[in-house]
């Protein structure tokens, strides 16, 4: 048998003294107690009622059933929203990217030209981030009317401020030695960047953009319901006219879109990485 | 070629990290600077190479003084001066070949070289400078997948391209195994003698010091310990700059 040696620990220093545990013990139930009013001060104010979803349960059922077969007889008429549902989503990553890149360039700490030009990019991005997509969407279908144009001027303006802020700290993040020595050899800081920080940073670049992608194909769906053109708006119209099949249908249809988005641009990151 | 007088650095706190440094490297000659960690040889290449501002002195090279320049003539003087760090820094996702002919963009202006474009007898160049590292099969292969000592070969190449008067090396066989950088002090001992280089080169090796080296320099507390031809140098006074700097 070994004997085992067994160096005591130290006294802590404030042992003996029960005052600092008990404050903590009071700090953890204050802070649990605030927690619980957080979340029950919430169900108060959404007027939280479970007795209304037993009641509304038979609506449900009822709008299920007149939904039901969807009716595919004017499938053809769907396809073009669809198509515009997508296409805004494009649209709207491709002018994000194309936007959002040179301002990351200017947002990224390490690489910015200027201190000045630092902050005005990363206001830009701040700004264009903070409002949602639907609300820019709401401002340009006032402004340049109602369609899938606003749709995707309002997914490319979101995208610059979301896609924006993860360029820049991609760019942040990334080895600089590679690019230092490319400045040492004399090269301008254009070509710095394009021979230096683009082919650094372009996997992780791309994956971003294609996450956003299949972000933007989701809201497009949602955007719709503004005006701003795709299957959202049929959405809106069929359901304002009760026509329930129809509805289905395009639920199906949304359905089919996002789960393909998805699963391509997972392939495609996965490929990427 | 390279003509460094009364080169010093003051930090704003008052700390000196170099001392009124004379150091002069003539072409086809190769000169090695020795000295313990913080002794000031990366503060001497980094002011060399203009990415730290001396607070006095100036730096030749080709006689021209990079010392009071900033901007476009900083820029134009640095053509002359090539630099290769520790770890070879290329840009892992382009080929061997693409991270060659990244040294000559200093000398092209204009959209297609500004857009990611490399001119075409750059790269033909390129295959020669990759062939004179030994390293011309692996053109096409991705910097990333090089072992340590192909990337420092590839780094050299890098240099050459760039075509300069001057070729400063910062620790460039610190991670490399003794083959390899026998390898490196090899192809850089060759380079001063047939390219007709200025090699100005930090090593911690006493061994390679003393077998490469025309003439050795010794660096503590950010000034000049010594700085005599490798014959006169012997490897205990090398040895003493480190020795001094742990007791």
């Amino acid at each position: 048998m070994t004997s085992t040696s067994f160096t005591p620990k130290p006294p802590r220093a404030d042992a003996g003294n029960g005052w600092p545990h008990a404050l903590a013990s009071a700090v953890r139930i204050v802070l649990i107690l605030i927690a619980l009013l957080i979340a029950v001060q919430s169900l108060i104010v959404v007027q939280f009622r479970p007795q209304d979803l037993i009641t509304g349960f038979h609506g449900m059922v009822d709008i299920f059933q007149r939904s039901m077969p969807p009716d595919f007889s004017n499938f053809d008429t769907v396809l073009w929203p669809t198509l515009e549902t997508i296409d805004i989503a494009i649209f709207g990553t491709m002018a994000g990217l194309l936007l959002s890149l040179p301002l990351a360039v200017l947002a990224a700490a390490n690489v910015t030209p200027s201190r000045v030009l630092y902050y005005l990019a990363r206001g830009i991005i701040g700004f264009t981030r903070a409002v949602p997509d639907l609300v820019w969407a709401l401002l340009f279908v006032t402004a340049v009317g109602l369609g899938p144009f606003p749709g995707g001027l309002a997914l490319a303006v979101h995208s610059i401020g979301m896609m924006g802020r993860l360029f820049a700290e991609t760019i942040e993040h990334m080895d600089m030695a590679p690019i230092d020595a490319l400045s040492l050899t004399g090269a301008r800081r254009l070509q710095v960047f394009t021979h230096g920080v683009l082919p650094s940073v372009l996997p992780s670049l791309t994956g971003i953009s294609l996450y956003r992608l299949d972000e933007n194909i989701r809201s497009s769906l949602v955007l719709g319901f503004v005006g701003a053109g795709g299957i959202g708006f049929q959405l809106l119209t069929a359901m304002n006219l009760f026509q329930y099949q129809q509805v289905s249908v395009l639920l199906i249809v949304t359905f089919v879109i996002v789960l393909t988005a998805e699963r391509l641009s997972a392939i495609a990151r996965e490929r990427l990485a | 070629m390279l003509d460094v007088s009364r080169l010093s650095l003051q930090y704003p706190n008052g700390k000196v990290a170099l001392a009124d440094f004379d150091i002069a490297v003539r072409a086809g000659e190769l000169v090695i600077v020795l000295g313990g960690n913080g002794s000031g040889k990366t503060t001497l290449m980094r002011c060399i190479t203009r990415t730290l501002q001396p607070t006095e002195g100036s730096v030749r090279v080709n006689g021209t003084d990079l010392a009071p320049l900033t901007g476009e003539k900083l820029r134009r003087a640095r053509l002359e001066l090539a630099l290769i760090s520790q770890h070879g820094s290329l840009v892992r996702r382009r080929s061997v070949l693409a991270n060659v002919a990244t040294g000559s963009l200093g000398r092209h202006g204009g959209w297609f070289t500004a857009l990611g474009g490399l001119p075409a007898e750059e790269l033909r160049l390129a295959h020669g400078y990759l062939a004179e590292v030994g390293l011309a099969h692996l053109a096409d292969q991705r910097a990333g997948t090089l072992s340590g000592g192909q990337a420092q070969r590839v780094a050299i190449a890098r240099a050459l391209a760039q075509r300069p008067r001057v070729l400063l090396a910062d620790e460039p066989v610190a991670s490399l195994d003794p083959e390899a950088a026998e390898d490196i002090m090899k192809l850089l001992r060759r380079l001063a003698a047939e390219e007709n280089l200025a090699v100005l080169c930090v090593l911690h090796q006493i061994e390679l010091a003393h077998t490469y080296a025309d003439r050795v320099v010794g660096i503590r507390d950010g000034r000049m310990a010594f700085d005599l031809p490798r014959a006169e140098v012997s490897r205990e006074k090398m040895r003493h700059l480190y020795l001094s700097e742990a007791a």
